[in-house]
């Protein structure tokens, strides 16, 4: 079998901050692979380390509050955490890019948007002023934005044109890989519609890939070829597309899919997962499920679940696929 | 068919603001029957959430009629509308903005016996406020407790117990999930639906995710620029929908499902906002079938077939 | 304690949960014992002063001295003793200081809350209003006033009190604008709630940030007044003390005798200061979103 390239590999990251309140522990352990050219969704609620993680990668986590206790991120074959600070600003933007969530906070408004377009052309590849604006035209011809609008300011341009702005910055230097964090979150349906079908066809046109991080698992059935589903810092389910949305094995994705209403099916009462997330600087022993989850044993309030395969390609975390715990699945309460 | 419990007629309101006049509600009528949900959805900048304050009067309308129980309450004083607010109440959006931060979970709740001087005996006031609090799922150790030391669920089911402290027979629920979390949102849904079931609410959910008001909604009005553009039955409305902007509407929204794939409409261009609209279909500039005559004139919300509103000139066509 | 359980969750009074979590902050504390001390002397000032031969009574050969064991503070012009006048003086001081800042508070915070939540029609002719007090130097406007009523104290409060108004209007407008529009008031009067108790039950609590930073500032400014007041000759009476008078009346001796001017000024520093302390601690207090 031919030898798979990761464009992305996380080896046992934790990250914790600390607060007043405090050690929160935001990342505790998590292992991501992402294989060249591919999307990879990263799914989880508030709180479950999703941003952490993507900022541990272009390394931005503030420190203090924040630091990274230990693991790896190699992008591209080479650890992150081994770059100078220097090296680290080529990186960004260049090699990675990350377009936020908000794209109303994501834009300097005084700056208008062809300016801050061509500025990033500037930071990383040696061009004049005229041949950077010029790409910069280019480039928000291919979101969709006519080229003589880029002397507009951000606030001139709709949340969706906004949006699209963003994703042009992020895009502008082909970087090899792309975080996006919520990218759609703020927008409306039929402009989400939009930006999504634009990031396909452009991940198309230059294969780059891809960490969308979201907790609509809608969108991540649309754009994702892998899935991660995050719980309280940890990764608790990975697999292909297939195997979360059809074999779905931990018991929180189950949750998950259960609290969504189903659109063809109006009537079905939604089965929602009791309680609330667990508190991030006072974790739950054992599984940091247990407390919600309904097929809870006494085991599972005292070890940690460790990643175990179910496949191939998909592992779940949870001690009912481990041996000898006597944990079963399916038989709730 | 039984007489509605709510129903509005010709609602209007409009905004001066400095680009001229802001068309948010534009002549929408519809009426709730007694237990029933009205789903009110749309994009942002298509006036639901001001029709729901606007029925409300916090938002005071520009003119048509609110019939509640059959009389206008647009022509009440604000004496008389104070006393209405014991029927009529609203669950805000943001869980966040909507507490006061300098009261505590008990005071929040307390609140409307305060102000319209009921319970006025402390045990029994207290009795309520914990009684309430169960029913809406609140531990009542929470009781003196500030909102910002809680989760923004939990801070929704106070926003709900203190919306059904005076027992209100009618609910604006003004977009009540979609701040939360998707495992939060399913437990709020599941309370507001069982809620309605216990006490025979009739609500209107405001809301711009389709999903959602399918699984909450009996009927359904799809807004767009301050007008009702389709408004039917909900299970018509998946089924059969009418409108162009409709079925881009029901086209974009992602399905959490493998293979899923579908024809999606896409839409082009943006949504505008209504200042000084022209005469002339609001949808038109963004319609693949738009024809001259949808820039010229406006169509009427009427009657395709029975049960079923449409506002285009060509709903049979489609 | 009650059957149905709320006694176990039974809360604190207000009045006591504000008073612990001021406790926890160390220098409001400071300030609040600064304050109950100068309070405590100024009432109990007679007991330990005579205030006809300690204050009153001239004694000119034991003028401009120093201090000692005998005049703590030393002496004045005229041989009084400065610790004696600076106890005495606390007295009009502090009662101006805090009397103008309640009538500049009352009036202008109401005008200011009304401005601001009504806006349109009423704001604009408030505002004005306010503009052209603003205007018309302060000490000049409680000049007209005292000159027209007379030189008696409450006057002279009212006047400086007054001249406080367009400041306090501005401030509370300001921070009623920023916290009306929160979907918390909607709220409110969702549930019934009329106008003027959304204004003082929902919005005051939560502009009290900048209302008490302009409150602790303003008993300053009103003891400064005062002063001035006095020393064109229509504020407090000589032979009375007042620490503003004390004052500008050493500063003739600024180069020999710099006690005469240092003392009074030191009182006033630490007034001020112990009740800025006190305010900014009582302003961190009143917030539950800042409780440990």
């Amino acid at each position: 079998m031919e030898e798979k390239k990761y464009a992305l590999k996380i080896k046992d990251l934790v990250v914790q901050y600390k607060t007043d309140d405090g050690v929160v522990e935001a990342v505790n352990g998590i292992d991501l692979m992402i294989e060249q050219g591919k999307t990879m969704g990263l799914v989880g609620e508030t709180g479950a380390g999703k941003t952490t993680t993507a900022l541990s990668v272009l390394r931005l986590i503030p420190e203090p509050p924040g630091k990274i206790i230990r693991g790896s991120i190699e992008l591209e074959g080479k650890n992150v955490f081994e770059y100078s600070e220097k090296e680290m600003e080529k990186i960004r933007g260049n090699a990675v890019s990350m377009i936020f969530q908000d794209p109303m906070t994501s834009l300097n408004p005084v700056m208008t948007v062809g300016d801050q377009i061509a500025e990033v052309i500037e930071l990383h590849e040696k061009v004049d002023k005229k041949s950077a604006m010029e790409k910069a035209k280019e480039m928000l011809e291919m979101v969709g934005i006519p080229g003589n609008r880029a002397n507009e300011y951000p606030h001139q341009f709709s949340g969706g044109m906004k949006q699209r702005v963003v994703i042009a910055m992020a895009l502008v230097c082909n970087p090899g890989f792309l975080i996006a964090d919520e990218p759609t979150t703020a927008l409306d349906v039929t402009i989400q519609a939009q930006v999504l079908d634009l990031m396909a066809k452009l991940r198309q046109k230059y294969n780059t890939s891809t960490l969308m991080i979201t907790h609509d698992l809608g969108i991540v059935a649309e754009v994702c070829d892998h899935v991660a589903i995050m719980y309280a810092g940890n990764i608790v389910e990975s697999g292909s597309l297939r195997d979360i949305f059809e074999n779905t094995a931990h018991p929180y994705t189950e949750g998950l899919f259960g609290s969504l209403p189903d659109i063809e099916k109006r009537t079905e009462k939604l089965k929602p997962i009791p309680g609330l997330m667990p508190d991030p600087t006072n974790l739950p022993k054992g599984c940091p499920f247990h407390p919600r989850c309904k097929y809870c044993q006494d085991i599972c309030k005292t070890r940690v679940p460790v990643k175990t395969s179910v496949s191939d390609t998909h592992a779940v975390s949870c001690l009912a696929y481990e041996e000898g715990t006597g944990v079963v699945l399916g038989g709730a309460k | 068919m039984s007489e509605p419990l709510l129903e509005v007629k010709h609602l209007c309101k409009y905004f001066n603001t400095s680009g001229g006049v802001l068309h948010a509600v534009d002549d929408v009528s519809f009426a709730i029957e007694k237990g029933k949900t009205l789903g009110v959805v749309g994009e942002s900048g298509c006036g639901k959430s001001t029709t729901g304050r606007a029925i409300l009067r916090l938002h005071e309308p520009t003119s048509g009629e609110v019939l509640f129980e059959g009389n206008d309450i647009t022509k009440y004083s604000m004496k008389q509308m104070r006393e209405m607010r014991k029927d009529m109440q609203i669950v805000f959006q943001d869980p966040f903005a909507s507490l006061n931060p300098r009261k505590t979970v008990s005071e929040i709740i307390a609140e409307p016996f305060r102000l319209h001087r009921t319970l006025t005996n402390k045990t029994e006031r207290e009795g309520r406020v914990l009684e309430l609090m169960e029913t809406v799922g609140l531990a009542a150790r929470l009781v003196n407790s500030y909102p910002h030391e809680l989760d923004g669920g939990r801070r929704q089911r106070i926003g709900i117990a203190r919306a059904l402290a005076m027992n209100p027979k009618f609910v604006v629920c003004d977009e009540p999930v979609s701040a939360l979390d998707v495992s939060i949102q399913a437990q709020i849904l599941n309370l507001l639906k069982q809620l309605q079931e216990e006490r025979g609410l009739t609500y209107i959910f405001i809301t711009h995710d389709l999903s959602v008001v399918n699984y909450f909604s009996d009927e359904i009005v799809v807004m767009y620029l301050g007008k009702i553009v389709e408004y039917t039955s909900a299970e018509q409305l998946f089924a059969h929908p009418v409108h162009p902007y409709t079925k881009a509407l029901l086209s974009a929204i992602p399905v959490p499902r493998v293979d899923a794939k579908k024809e999606r409409i896409l839409l082009k261009g943006e949504i505008t906002s209504p200042i000084n609209p022209k005469p002339g279909c609001r949808f038109a500039p963004r319609c693949e079938y738009a024809k001259p005559e949808c820039f010229e004139k406006s169509p009427e919300l009427r009657e395709t077939e029975k049960g079923h509103k449409v506002s285009c000139h060509f709903a049979e066509q489609f | 304690m009650n059957k149905n359980g709320v006694g176990n969750y039974k809360k604190r009074g207000m009045a006591k949960e504000i008073m612990r979590r001021l406790m926890k902050n160390k220098m409001a504390v400071a300030g609040l014992v600064i304050i109950t001390i100068l309070i405590l002397l100024a009432v109990f000032a007679d007991v330990f002063i005579d205030y006809e031969k300690d204050v009153v009574a001239q004694d000119i050969p034991n003028r401009l001295q120093g201090p000692s064991a005998e005049h703590w503070c030393g002496t004045d012009e005229f041989g009084r003793d400065i610790f004696a006048r600076l106890v005495y003086g606390s007295r009009v001081s502090l009662l101006v200081g805090v009397v103008a800042v309640v009538v500049a508070l009352l009036i202008g915070g109401i005008l200011g809350a009304v401005a601001g939540y009504y806006e349109g029609v009423l704001d604009n002719v408030i505002m004005r209003v306010m503009d052209i007090f603003l205007a018309v130097p302060s000490i000049l406007m409680a000049i007209t006033i005292v000159a027209a009523f007379g030189t008696n104290l409450i006057y002279v409060m009212i006047a400086i009190g007054i001249s406080g108004v367009p400041g306090f209007a501005r401030i509370v407008r300001a921070a009623v604008l920023s916290v009306k529009d929160q979907e918390f008031v909607e709220s409110s009067k969702a549930i019934g709630a009329a106008n003027i108790t959304v204004i003082f039950r929902e919005i005051i609590p939560n502009c009290m940030a900048p209302i008490i930073v302009q409150a602790t500032l303003g008993v300053a400014g009103s003891i400064l007044s005062t002063a001035s007041l006095s020393f064109i000759g229509l504020g407090v009476q000589p032979p009375s003390p007042e620490w503003g008078a004390m004052l500008s009346g050493g500063r003739n001796y600024l180069r020999d005798a710099t006690h005469l001017t240092l003392f009074p000024g030191l009182a006033i520093v630490i007034t001020v200061l112990a009740l800025n302390l006190l305010g900014d601690g009582l302003r961190d207090a009143l917030d539950p979103r800042l409780k440990q």
